[in-house]
């Protein structure tokens, strides 16, 4: 293994000095687990994240050495297990919250976070490498053609191929899509019956407008949904959450959720752009994703960003020139950085994403903060990606209205018979309602072996070009 | 058995001019989806139920693609292509459909009837049925719905008639299942190809004429011969559902050489071997067999075990010889659940094949697929004598 390569990647990942000697080790370790190779590394530090990441920014850089922790983490879980930690999984979308109160409450004894999102996360978005995990899946019985989610391939994967260990138990959030929770059950029956999964679900059965949140029955009910799920955690890993851990970790979640709402606001309203969609959206993600190494890093790494944006917007430096059209998302697809980059090459800079930037509902303050799993219950049924179209369209207008990009990206979700089935509907009702022009993309924000560059290269131009004419008759 | 068949086709025809005439006459015209939602409470409500599931042609489900996602399943979106298309004459005079929220397929499609501003009801089908608090979410999810019922009626409901449906409904299942026994013959006298139409007339066709046709038919059937060769292997078909008008690939099967004696789907099919156990209280009578006796669907959870050990019982009680597992295109929990039933039906060494459908029978996809069956039976054929 060369070692130069990989640190020349680290460096470019912002580590330096005893920080990078220290994590050095680990880092070839779970390399080496994940089998990436040389020439991966190399392609990923020379070529890969310096076309499709805007690495001139530290606090860009530091967000990417955050994720590399956390693949080491989930490299290590086998290494945990045989020590005898505790291993819990989660998968997306979830509230990150509850997740990292079980890291408040048992500390370095639990490993806790959702390994497959993170090896996508890492392994697509900056080494372009998550494939050998996918196709180790339809091996298995993941059948290619039926349009799976590539996250639950990974788990599968990522499992059979021996990098991440068999948890002490995962908690399914079937929420929004049915594969999530159901992975699991295939997985203990395919593989390995002492794989332990608890699900909590509720079936969407508000109708189009409803705020989910506000129907009292209905937080009751994920209150119970949720508690019985952490009962059951607790037996299986002794692990048990105060309320006063619980109410650390919504401190440091809401610390972390002004932080970014300020960088996001911040951004997508300069002219000229900053930055662009994918890193914005990456500092996004540490809100519904626990990190197993603490969410420390993602925050300086937020810091040093929100510093140097604003050190740009002071010197009116941008990735576009001013005035360039912008592109908002419903979730811009970091895992696919390369979407970003074509269009940016095209003169157009992708902002937000619908689905993790907050809604004013979501920053208001919690009705039930004595109560975690009342707190968790209204915390999920105000995020819209998981209520009914109604409720998810007006966050969405309110959105598309303070940021006014000049068009909007939908699709990339074509594997989610949630998240992915409604959005030519949704597009048709946000744009009637703001005037914004939406755009339909067939593609999947995880995993690029269907839809290549060159397959969306045409209408990438094709938005673009629309986009840059209709800005320029605009200003005539 | 023709002629029967042929005056249930015609009563069953009648249903949709029955509607239109029940419609005038200011009565309710109310669709649902599914086997989770009562349509004896509909009538006990006085108003006409309906159910909707119709499938098998290719051009409803591409007709949604304008505003639907194009991996969503057929039969998912032949629910609302075959209004986008004019082709369905019930949805436009519905004063309500109701839908069973089970999984993202329907729960989608019924958004999409929303975003069409058609009038809308959703049952909450909560999938961890092991738990006490969901099967009180789907009771609360019934009450509401008869709630509703109640308010569009002005009436309350008549819980003497809803119980009396439920009779009805266990005369209908006990005569099904009459005929069903035949099938454990050594020769059958019918087929998939027809049981799945009784099913299908018997929810559009009054119910005590439905009753007393099938057990007509069952005295005409017990002591008639075989229908089929003799040693015709026997076959188990698995799957989501047969909807209305999706015949082609048991009509294959059976023209192909095969039997199928038995048959264990969610869908567009009666739940007829369980009967409901009616006390007091209709509702909660429906619900605990609907919700807890039935054996799961494959989107409850855990659910593939059970439905494994279920299958395992039909297998030996039919004495099948394989298993056809009819999945739907995109249908990717049933894609996840063949996967794991392989496993275990390899196991037991009962071969097993998926046969995946979009509705798509034109002459170019029909020779692969006819390919696929009669390779299949053949193979079963081969084990039959070689046994």
């Amino acid at each position: 293994m060369n070692k130069e390569i990989n640190i020349e990647l680290l460096k470019l990942a912002g580590f330096e000095g005893s920080e990078l000697d220290a994590f050095l080790p680990d880092w070839l370790m779970a390399v080496e687990k994940v089998g990436l190779t040389d020439d991966d590394i190399e392609y990923a530090a020379t070529e890969y994240i310096p076309k499709n990441w805007d690495v001139q920014y530290r606090g860009v850089r530091k967000m990417i050495g955050a994720y590399f922790r956390e693949m080491v983490e989930a490299a290590k879980t086998t290494q945990y297990k045989a020590e005898g930690k505790k291993i819990i999984y989660g998968i997306l979308p979830a509230v990150a919250t509850i997740y990292n109160a079980m890291k408040v409450s048992a500390g370095d004894d639990l490993y806790v976070s959702f390994p497959d999102l993170m090896l996508v996360t890492i392994l697509n978005g900056f080494f372009d490498k998550a494939d050998p995990f996918l196709y180790e899946a339809e091996e298995k019985g993941f059948t290619y053609g039926c349009r799976h989610c590539p996250l639950n391939k990974m788990r599968v994967g990522a499992y059979t191929k021996g990098l991440i260990a068999i948890p002490d138990v995962i908690w399914s959030w079937g929420f929004n899509c049915d594969e999530g929770p159901k992975t699991d059950e295939m997985i203990k029956h395919l593989l390995n019956e002492d794989w332990n999964y608890v699900v909590s679900r509720i079936p969407h059965d508000t109708y189009y407008g409803e705020s989910d949140d506000e129907i009292e029955e209905r937080v009751q009910y994920l209150g119970k949904v949720l508690k019985e799920g952490l009962d059951e955690i607790e037996e299986i890993t002794g692990i048990k959450i105060s309320e006063e851990n619980f109410k650390k970790a919504m401190d440091e979640n809401n610390r972390l959720a002004f932080k970014i709402g300020q960088l996001v606001g911040l951004v997508c309203k300069a002219d000229p752009l900053p930055m662009g969609g994918n890193a914005l959206t990456q500092f996004q993600q540490v809100l519904t994703v626990p990190f197993n190494s603490g969410t420390g890093y993602m925050e300086e790494a937020i810091d040093i960003m929100t510093k140097e944006v604003r050190e740009a917007i002071k010197e009116k430096k941008g990735v576009l020139p001013e005035g360039a059209p912008r592109i908002g998302s419903y979730f811009v697809p970091f895992c696919i950085p390369w979407v970003d980059r074509m269009f940016r090459e095209n003169g157009v800079g992708t902002t937000f994403s619908q689905t993790l930037t907050p809604s004013s509902k979501q920053l208001k303050a919690p009705r039930y903060k004595d109560n975690m799993y009342l707190a968790t219950a209204e915390q999920w049924l105000k995020m819209p990606l998981g209520q009914n179209m109604g409720y998810e369209v007006a966050s969405m207008v309110e959105k598309v209205n303070a940021y006014q990009p000049d068009g909007m990206l939908m699709g990339f979700f074509d594997f989610d018979r949630w998240l992915g089935a409604h959005q030519k509907m949704a597009a048709k009702l946000v744009e009637e309602e703001t005037g914004v022009p939406h755009y339909y993309m067939e593609s999947d924000f995880w995993d690029d072996r269907d839809y290549s560059e060159e397959a969306l290269r045409t209408r990438i131009e094709s938005v673009s070009q629309i986009l840059k004419m209709k800005k320029e008759m605009a200003a005539v | 058995m023709k002629e029967i068949m042929k005056e249930l086709d015609r009563l069953s025809k009648q249903r949709v001019s029955e509607l239109q005439k029940a419609k005038k006459s200011g009565k309710l015209v109310i669709q649902y989806t599914g086997n989770f939602i009562p349509e004896e409470m509909i009538k006990a409500a006085g108003a006409e139920p309906y159910l909707m599931c119709r499938g098998g042609e290719p051009e409803p489900p591409d007709a949604v693609l304008e505003d639907m996602l194009r991996f969503m399943n057929p039969l998912a979106r032949s629910m609302a292509g075959f209004n986008e298309l004019g082709l369905d004459p019930v949805t436009p005079i519905s004063d309500l459909i109701v839908m069973q929220q089970t999984d993202c397929h329907v729960g989608r499609i019924s958004e999409l009837f929303e975003f069409q501003e058609l009038p809308v009801w959703k049952i909450g089908v909560p999938s961890e049925w092991k738990k006490e608090i969901a099967f009180e979410y789907y009771v609360r999810s019934l009450e509401k719905f008869k709630e509703k019922l109640e308010e569009m009626t002005g009436n309350p409901l008549d819980k003497e008639v809803f119980k009396n449906e439920l009779e009805k409904t266990n005369k209908l299942h006990e005569a099904l299942r009459k005929i069903d026994s035949l099938r454990k013959k050594e020769n059958p006298p019918i087929g998939l190809t027809e049981f799945i139409r009784l099913n299908h007339y018997s929810f559009t066709v009054d119910k005590d004429i439905m009753t007393e046709k099938l057990n007509e038919l069952y005295d005409k059937l017990k002591d008639a011969p075989g229908k089929f060769n003799e040693n015709s292997p026997k076959i188990l078909f698995c799957g989501r559902a047969l909807a209305i008008g999706d015949y082609t690939v048991p009509r294959l099967l059976e023209e192909s050489g095969g039997v199928i004696v038995s048959d264990f789907m969610d869908e567009g099919i009666r739940p007829y071997r369980n009967d409901y156990t009616i006390n007091e209280d209709p509702l909660l009578s429906f619900a605990k067999t609907a919700y807890l006796e039935r054996p799961p669907i494959n989107i409850f959870q855990p659910a593939w075990e059970d439905r494994f050990e279920y299958m395992k019982g039909l297998i030996k009680d039919y004495d099948v010889d394989g298993v056809v597992w009819y999945q739907l295109s995109f249908d990717e929990i049933y894609d996840m659940e063949y996967t794991v039933l392989a496993k275990w039906m390899g196991e037991l060494n009962i071969p097993i094949i998926k046969m995946e459908s979009s509705y798509e029978y034109s002459r170019e996809a029909m020779g692969p697929l006819t390919t696929r069956i009669e390779s299949f039976v053949e193979s079963l054929k081969g084990a039959y004598e070689n046994e």
